[in-house]
């Protein structure tokens, strides 16, 4: 019998310590595992007992590069608990923080940690020499979401002024225009970025597997409307989130793994999910992107998640500008609200920018918390990665691919994810 | 990134460590996009897992920069390994330097495991044991603070590692940073403020921008945390509020520990 076991330990270009097993009998593929590893922070421990105002910049340290959404996320559910009302001002700039972090992440995985793979290196730094408009202009989007959560939220990463009820300060109207011009010069750059992805040749598979992401009509929803599944458009309150997604634990992973509890099938959360549900909510500029570099609806090849990714840059950078010319004009005021903690639960999700993200607070009446559930959007992710792993195995080799192919191929699967394994285990 | 074994390479061996974190002070490291190579490229940049799929080297290194904190005893054992491999380590971060946010765990920590994972815990979660710093562990050469490290305080003490430097490490808390800003003081307003206690060197970041100080810098060698209950304790405000909030990233400093 011939046995290939393919261990890809501590997979590079990710965040966090996983390693994938894929172990291959007589060219049958007989196991896939997603072996997370990162080391459990029990963050959900650790907010228990914890005063409202410290939940948000503990939780906020789950993840560096998403530390916007969590901080978004976590405010959001405290707000729910407590009944509290923010200002169509906080909610915009809330928004903007998450799609700042939008332009970090996307950059970040797309130029550092994806593009390796498809021109042959093992990191981004040779690309610098190659193709030196490609690496500048990548890094200078990085630098633009870099700037953009600092100006909204004060610090690159783990953002300052974000606290219940609204900002603790905002930038000048001259800095909005300034910015909002910024991101103007940055589209055509990141319109090309969307032809680059296209360009790349992935192998042609169909995910089996659903997607979510949050929905609403009219408007592209990071950090508003329900969540959706996407083949039977099964909608959802926030509040029931239990009901419709179940988490489970596995020997081989630190992370919780998770399904749609009434199929029980695995699902993706991910650019791709929240292209495939908000197909019209997003901007023309970035509808056009995607048409021409052949992604639409229904888009179920999972390595297409880069594209998709490149399509939000367009639609953050057109969506962006628009969002900081109306705060540089529009009046009211971002001020935290006067609120008082009670007793009870909130509950937030957003779309982080890997997916969904769920925060699932429980307070005593003096504001403290007794229970936290958070679910990242790697949780969602890693048994559809395992499944469509298990695809692309069978696919390359039925095909006579080496291992040296199916490595590469695996691994590129892999990261199309952009798994977060720090978040997943958190 | 350059992985050759050829010495003929004057430039210093570096490697890139990350244990128990958010990886956000990896990222910061990048986050100077505009000087970017102008930095890496003064280095022989030998293993970075977040940038590059160029397997861990053997032998020994320059440099060593570890980001997060101990929580099990892989990773106690890779910071011991590093150790004897580096003839220079720096620990960047709270996680690293203090503990940080996954040091708040060590307080009652068996029980935790229980909550977050109700059905039992997976293997894959390793040989845990209690969070701590780095320099808990190993000596520790240089030391980048904050949560996230400033990304000009990275490269001032990598250059400061690599070519030396008379500039002295500060020591005082962070009140003076907020005297000579003259930003006013959250204790004036009712409002609990870890500069009081904690080691000066960000310019007071967070509260120039209206928010309290949470100490993500660690304690200053100074803090008398005895005198600082007290003046709580006469401001009329709670002392065990207090003792909450330096937790964040002080639970497993001796001197919390001493005032216990």
């Amino acid at each position: 019998m011939a046995t290939t076991t393919l261990s890809m330990h501590h997979i590079a270009r990710v965040e966090g310590h996983g390693n994938v097993h894929v172990s291959i009998e007589d060219g049958v593929v007989r196991d896939v595992r997603m072996n997370i590893v990162e080391p459990a922070r029990l963050f959900e421990s650790m907010v228990a007992g914890r005063s409202f105002d410290k939940v948000s910049y503990i939780a906020s340290r789950i993840c560096g590069i998403c530390s916007s959404s969590h901080v978004v996320t976590d405010l959001m559910a405290i707000e729910d608990a407590f009944g509290v009302e923010v200002s169509p001002r906080t909610r915009m700039l809330r928004e903007l923080l998450v799609y700042g972090s939008y332009l970090q992440n996307h950059a970040s995985h797309l130029f550092v940690f994806a593009a390796p793979d498809f021109v042959g290196e093992e990191s981004l730094f040779p690309v610098a020499e190659k193709d030196p408009d490609l690496f500048q202009g990548g890094l200078g989007i990085k630098a633009l979401g870099n700037e953009l959560c600092t100006k909204v939220g004060g610090r690159s990463i783990h953002p300052i002024t974000a606290v219940v009820g609204g900002f603790t300060h905002e930038m000048t109207s001259a800095e909005y225009l300034e910015l909002a011009d910024k991101l103007a010069a940055a589209r055509p750059f990141v319109e090309h970025v969307v032809d680059v992805f296209a360009g790349f040749s992935v192998p042609d598979i169909a995910s089996a597997g659903d997607f979510l992401a949050l929905h609403e009509d009219g408007h592209y929803a990071v950090a508003s409307g329900r969540p959706c599944f996407a083949k039977d458009g099964l909608a959802f309150d926030v509040r029931d989130y239990r009901d419709h997604i179940e988490e489970y634990t596995v020997e081989h992973s630190a992370a919780y793994f998770s399904r749609r509890r009434d199929t029980g099938e695995t699902f993706a959360a991910s650019a791709l999910a929240r292209i495939n549900l908000s197909w019209n909510e997003l901007t023309r500029e970035a509808r056009l992107a995607a048409a021409k570099a052949g992604l639409r609806p229904p888009a179920l090849n999972p390595y297409d998640n880069n594209v998709a990714q490149a399509v939000e840059l367009v639609d953050v950078c057109v969506r962006c500008e628009a969002m900081l010319r109306e705060l540089a004009e529009m009046q009211g005021s971002s001020e935290p609200v006067a609120f008082e903690p009670k007793a009870g639960r909130g509950v937030a999700m957003t779309e982080a920018p890997r997916g969904t993200l769920v925060h699932d607070l429980e307070f005593d009446e003096e504001g403290r918390v007794t229970k936290a559930n958070i679910i990242t959007p790697t949780v969602h992710n890693l048994s559809d990665t395992e499944k469509n792993v298990r695809q692309v195995a069978e696919l390359l080799t039925a095909q006579g691919a080496d291992e040296a192919t199916l490595r590469l191929e695996i691994e590129k699967l892999v990261r199309a994810y952009d798994p977060c394994l720090s978040c997943s285990v958190h | 990134m350059a992985c050759s074994n050829n010495r003929a390479d004057s430039r210093p061996r570096v490697v890139i460590v990350g244990l128990a974190s958010c990886f956000g002070c990896q990222l910061q490291i990048t986050n100077d996009e505009a000087h970017l190579l102008d930095v890496l490229g003064q280095l022989d940049l030998r293993y970075w897992q977040l940038a590059s799929s160029a397997p861990e080297p053997e032998g020994d290194v320059d440099v060593v920069v570890i980001e997060g904190a101990v929580t099990t005893e892989e990773s106690r054992r890779c910071v011991e390994k590093w150790r004897e491999r580096a003839n220079t380590l720096i620990a960047v971060g709270a996680c690293a330097v203090t503990g940080g946010i996954p040091g708040m765990a060590a307080k009652d920590l068996d029980p935790r495991f229980g909550k977050v994972y109700e059905d039992g815990v997976p293997e894959a979660c390793g040989q845990t044991c209690s969070p701590c710093s780095v320099s808990s562990v190993v000596k520790v050469d240089f030391e980048v603070r904050s949560c996230p490290i400033d990304t000009a305080d990275f490269i001032r003490v990598l250059e400061r590692a690599l070519y030396g430097s008379n500039q002295l490490v500060l020591s005082d808390t962070m009140c003076g940073s907020c005297k000579r800003n003259e930003s006013g003081c959250f204790w004036r307003q009712g409002k609990q403020c870890l500069g009081l206690v904690t080691l000066a060197g960000c310019g007071a970041k967070c509260v120039n921008l209206g928010r309290e100080c949470n100490g993500c810098r660690g304690l200053s060698p100074h803090a008398n945390l005895n005198a600082a209950r007290a003046m709580v304790a006469a401001m009329g405000m709670s002392v065990s509020d207090f003792d909450d909030s330096l937790e964040l990233f002080n639970q497993t400093s001796p001197m919390l520990q001493e005032g216990e």
